[in-house]
């Protein structure tokens, strides 16, 4: 059964307490990052968030996920005919960063390991080796995150985020630090094992390249959200993924 | 520029001023320079007082003391070696007035006296002093204002000493030759050299003291003259050392020593400390650098900061240091009357500096990674081992400095540190095991705490060093804690086994057999009595005690005085036997001895070495060919030194007697007929000897839980910087852990189940370490026999675990203020 998420008439602001050059006075500003934004993420398909700096995508991200609350509207979960808040969605998100966020001490084995074994999974290992071939890594299993390059970390980073079979997958800037052919590899991997999984993926991200591959695109600025037109290159390129990366 | 640079490490250090990582240096760096500095001021002030009390209350250029009276031939010759010479003599004896008593030093002087210095007097309590020259005439006595309170007396009262009747004439208010012998502030009483021939004491229990005057190297012909002529005499002079100088030098090494203790815990928060300043300095040098600044202004800039951190403690140090160090001479001013306290600028700067040289030493890794700072280090972040490598070897180095500074029994020295090195191997090894196991025995089960044991065994080097951290702390803390409950526990049981509740120390013959008459006419039960003759060791195996060992100890000391040398068939049933072979009941080779085998360890000796002792003015040597310790059960009368009965046939010297009766309520007066007629007879209640104990053991008491505070502090401290130093990696762990869908609750059970898991290591390896030691130094440096009560260990366990759990949670709780959020802001 697909599960979507809905964002209605959501609006997040917050308060800019800053002193002016006379001591005694003090201007209380709001910053409304955006308005009566209305949005929904269907499991299965792909989105892209671009937008400039400081319009407010990852702030938005957090709505999405239900980790923030916005500040007017509502946020909902909607798994079939069942209709929950955001908070019931915790269990079923996954997370990829821009720096990767690997724990260092963990092989590449056990970073992908760590949310089963948190869920007392007892076929971590087995699943996590599993993973690992999956992203081409099965050689690197007993190797620290340090012995590992950008983009090798990065996709321990995705196997790690799909082990658990979420839901929705949600990536800030998935390739913010990785060289050009890199963040395509990347890209590939994560758009094709998003799909083959089921799973949603919401990405934020300043590359036109990494946001023309998603099924829908949206352009966040100045406070309001458009939803760019999704062209044919899009899915071809998907098929082509579907081909360099086998996931 | 380098005001500049001033100016900018003042911007720095205000900054971080409230962080953490400085927070915690700082308290480390305060703890330690006060503890320090207070030790070094109290040291000094006490050696000073020493000085004092030798140069102005010694009455003569020198003193000469012995048990006999000197010969005519050897007096002879003191005086050629002198300007002048007065003889005075000495003896404890108990007093006694209607029906109390009270011990005293009976001094006999004659018309001569003083020799140096103002005798003092009055005609009562309330009449001020005077100058008086020369002592009581005969048939008088002049006591001194608190033997004259204790025995209700008042002026013209009669006192029956012996056979005599002494008049009360004079309250005796100053005495310029009262050099302090002893920390007994014993009540004195003065009576005419006649006096003291009429009531005719056991000759060798009078110490006859020669005050002299003479120059400087008469002085020193003189000290040649006693080591070959009387080499059991003691010789006492305004350039030498103080009598009690070298008991307080060899406490200041004690506790400096126990310092270590402190320094260690220090080390290993400033290790942890350290992970946290070579990051952050590396980092701000590695940009500064960047941004086009020199490699020598990082460096600078990190010096000043760390030297103005250091500035800014030092007046806090200094008053804090000072109030204690009044406290220290408040308290000992029960024992050294006259003792005062003064404000030493010169030596609490001289002691703050070195500290604080030990401090940079401690820091110099620090200063040694920014010399090897570049950009570069910015992109490779993976270079810390060597730095946190020369961490723990300057820790090491500081460490050796102190132990080889306050380090005057080897023995106790690496025993204590022997102790400390185990503890971390034990500690270590427990962690490796309950981790590895823990995680593999866990491994098919699900749940949180096989997932914490994963955790852990994985990042099992950076939790073995908290670990050791904080369990070498607790160790440390234990193991100060229960030597103090154990020797409590020892004192108390010691007077329990007592047999009696009066012990006769010293009985003469006549005096003896006047105790055992006594006890048969008031049927009081004369327990068990031994017999003795007084020796003093002179020489070991050839050589004098001064050419056989320089290093200072307990026996060494108690050796420099007369000693109770006791005579026996076979094995008595409060010893048993350690080494060697006991003699048997008639042997011929009666020049055999057996020694206690705590002074054996403290003096080195072994089976076969020889000891020469002067008795009665004879010189005897005999082989040591046994060694014994005590055995509890059978009473409580022992002896360091015991010789075969045979052996009392060759020596010509009077024998004493050691004793013990039990009283009932109603026969305490007596005690009063028996001194009255026999002054001299040394007897002290248990009530008394427990007042001793309990005494003692307060002191004791007080120094160590004033050390345990300490130790508290410190431990609180590893703890709270050991949390500080992986307290980024946590917070990171905890957001990963969130980005997975779990709450932060989840975190917080991990935290807990982590901090449980630790705590139990922490508990086993601190008991475990804290009972090796006991067996290692309780008998050899201290004759304490080590049993552990287990109930009390099961209940210092569950303490511990509760308490570092409770700690380590509550000082993480900042690692759990962490959020996806963060993860994507960490760009």
């Amino acid at each position: 059964m697909s599960c979507s998420i809905e964002l209605k008439n959501v609006s997040q602001s917050f308060e800019n307490n800053s002193s002016t050059k006379n001591a005694s006075e003090e201007n209380n500003s709001t910053i409304t990052l955006f308005e009566n934004l209305n949005l929904s993420i269907n499991q299965g398909q792909s989105y892209a968030i671009t937008g400039p700096s400081g319009a407010g995508k990852s702030s938005l991200l957090m709505l999405i996920s239900g980790l923030e609350k916005p500040s007017t509207g509502q946020g909902s979960f909607i798994n079939g005919d069942h209709i929950s808040t955001l908070d019931n969605l915790r269990s079923d998100i996954g997370f990829i960063f821009q720096q990767f966020h690997l724990l260092p001490e963990l092989t590449a084995l056990h970073n992908i390991a760590l949310p089963l074994k948190l869920r007392g999974d007892k076929q971590a290992i087995k699943k996590a080796q599993h993973w690992l071939e999956k992203v081409g890594l099965s050689d690197r299993a007993n190797h620290k995150p340090s012995q590992l390059s950008g983009g090798e970390q990065q996709r321990v980073a995705i196997a790690r985020a799909l082990v658990f079979s979420p839901k929705f997958i949600f990536a800030d800037e998935p390739t913010g630090n990785l060289d050009q052919h890199n963040a395509t590899e990347i890209s590939d991997i994560l758009f094709s094992c998003c799909q083959e999984n089921n799973a949603g993926l919401v990405i934020v991200t300043h590359s036109h390249t990494l946001s023309s591959k998603a099924q829908n695109i949206y352009s966040l600025s100045n406070g309001t959200l458009t939803k760019a037109p999704t062209t044919s290159s899009v899915n071809d390129q998907q098929v082509e993924t579907q081909q360099v990366a086998s996931c | 520029m380098l005001n500049h640079h001033m100016q900018l490490a003042w911007h720095y250090f205000v900054q971080e001023y409230h962080q953490p990582h400085q927070k915690l240096l700082r308290w480390v760096q305060a703890i330690l320079m006060v503890f320090i500095v207070t030790l070094t001021l109290s040291s000094n002030t006490i050696q000073q007082y020493l000085q004092g009390n030798l140069q102005n209350l010694l009455g003569a250029d020198a003193v000469l003391t012995q048990k006999d009276k000197l010969t005519d031939k050897q007096l002879t010759s003191l005086v050629s070696l002198s300007e002048n010479v007065v003889n005075t003599l000495q003896i404890k004896a108990t007093l006694t007035f209607n029906d109390k008593w009270q011990s005293a030093t009976l001094k006999a002087v004659g018309n001569d006296y003083p020799l140096q210095g103002e005798l003092l007097t009055s005609t009562s309590l309330q009449n001020p002093a005077t100058v008086t020259k020369g002592g009581p005439i005969a048939g008088n006595i002049w006591l001194d204002s608190r033997l004259f309170a204790s025995l209700t007396l008042s002026m013209g009262d009669v006192i029956k000493l012996g056979k005599q009747s002494l008049t009360v004439s004079k309250v005796l208010i100053h005495e310029p030759d009262r050099l302090m012998e002893g920390h007994n502030v014993a009540m004195r009483a003065i009576v005419n050299l006649k006096d003291m021939e009429k009531l005719a004491f056991p000759s060798d229990l009078i110490l006859h003291r020669y005050l002299v005057t003479a120059e400087k190297h008469q002085i020193k012909q003189l000290i040649e003259w006693q080591q070959e002529q009387l080499p059991a005499a003691k010789i006492h002079h305004k350039s030498g050392a103080h009598p009690l100088a070298l008991f307080w030098q060899r406490t200041e090494n004690f506790l400096g020593l126990a310092s270590i203790i402190l320094f260690f815990m220090a080390a290993i928060a400033i290790e942890q400390i350290a992970q946290v300043h070579l990051k952050k300095e590396q980092y701000f040098s590695a940009i500064c650098m960047s941004l086009g600044a020199s490699k020598a202004t990082g460096l600078q800039l990190s010096l000043f900061k760390w030297l103005i951190n250091i500035l800014v403690l030092i007046p806090i140090v200094a008053i804090l240091s000072g109030v204690f160090h009044w406290l220290v001479v408040n308290w000992l001013s029960e024992t050294f009357a006259e003792i005062t306290w003064q404000f030493e600028l010169w030596l609490t700067v001289k002691t703050i500096a070195t500290s604080v040289l030990l401090f940079a030493v401690f820091h110099s890794p620090v200063w040694l990674t920014l010399c090897q700072t570049s950009v570069s280090k910015l992109f490779h972040q993976n270079q810390k081992s060597i730095s946190l490598g020369l961490v723990k070897i300057s820790a090491v180095a500081v460490l050796v400095l102190v132990a080889v500074n306050y380090s005057d029994n080897g023995l106790l020295t690496s025993m204590l540190v022997g102790s400390i090195l185990i503890t971390i191997m034990l500690m270590a090894a427990i962690s490796w095991l309950v981790l590895t196991l823990g995680e593999k025995t866990t491994q098919q089960f699900s749940g949180l705490i096989p997932f914490t044991l994963f955790m852990m065994k994985q990042r099992l080097l950076s939790k073995s060093t908290q670990i050791l951290g904080i369990g070498l702390s607790t160790f440390l803390l234990l193991f100060t804690l229960m030597f103090l409950k154990d020797l409590g526990d020892t004192m108390m049981s010691y007077q329990r086994t007592h047999d009696g509740n009066v012990m006769v120390s010293q009985a003469s013959q006549p005096e003896m057999d006047a105790i055992e008459q006594w006890s048969k006419d008031n049927d009081i039960n004369l327990r068990q009595s031994k017999s003795y003759v007084y020796s003093k060791v002179v020489k070991i195996n050839g050589l004098t005690l001064k050419e056989f060992t320089t290093k200072p100890s307990d026996s060494l000391a108690t050796l420099s005085r007369s000693i109770r040398l006791h005579w026996t068939k076979s094995i008595p049933k409060t010893n048993r036997l350690v080494q060697g072979k006991w003699w048997s009941e008639n042997t011929e080779d009666w020049q055999q001895i057996s020694i206690e085998e705590e002074v054996m360890t403290d003096l080195s000796l072994v089976l076969g070495d020889k000891l020469t002792f002067i008795i009665h003015q004879q010189s005897y040597t005999f082989t040591i060919t046994a060694s014994h310790v005590y055995k509890p059960g059978a009473g409580s009368i022992i002896f360091w030194v015991q010789m075969p009965e045979t052996a009392i046939q060759h020596i010509n010297a009077p024998h004493y007697n050691m004793a013990s009766l039990e009283l009932n309520d109603d026969q305490w007066p007596l005690l009063g007929q028996l001194w009255q007629k026999h002054p001299t007879i040394r007897m002290v209640s248990l009530q008394e000897m427990t007042k001793q104990f309990d005494d003692i053991l307060s002191m004791i008491t007080k120094v160590i839980s004033g050390f345990a505070v300490m130790i508290i502090l410190l431990a609180i401290i590893v703890i709270l910087s050991s949390i500080n130093a992986l307290e980024s990696k946590e917070k990171k762990k905890n957001s990963v852990i969130m980005s997975f869908g779990f709450l932060k609750s989840t975190c917080l059970q991990l935290n807990i189940i982590e901090w449980l898991i630790t705590a139990l290591i922490i508990a086993t390896g601190a008991i475990a370490g804290t009972y090796i030691t006991g067996m290692l130094i309780y008998q050899s440096q201290f004759s304490l026999s080590y049993q552990p009560n287990f109930l009390t260990l099961f209940i210092t366990l569950t303490i511990i675990l509760s308490t570092v759990t409770l700690l380590g949670i509550y000082a993480s709780r900042h690692s759990l203020k962490s959020s996806v959020k963060q993860l994507m802001a960490d760009v």
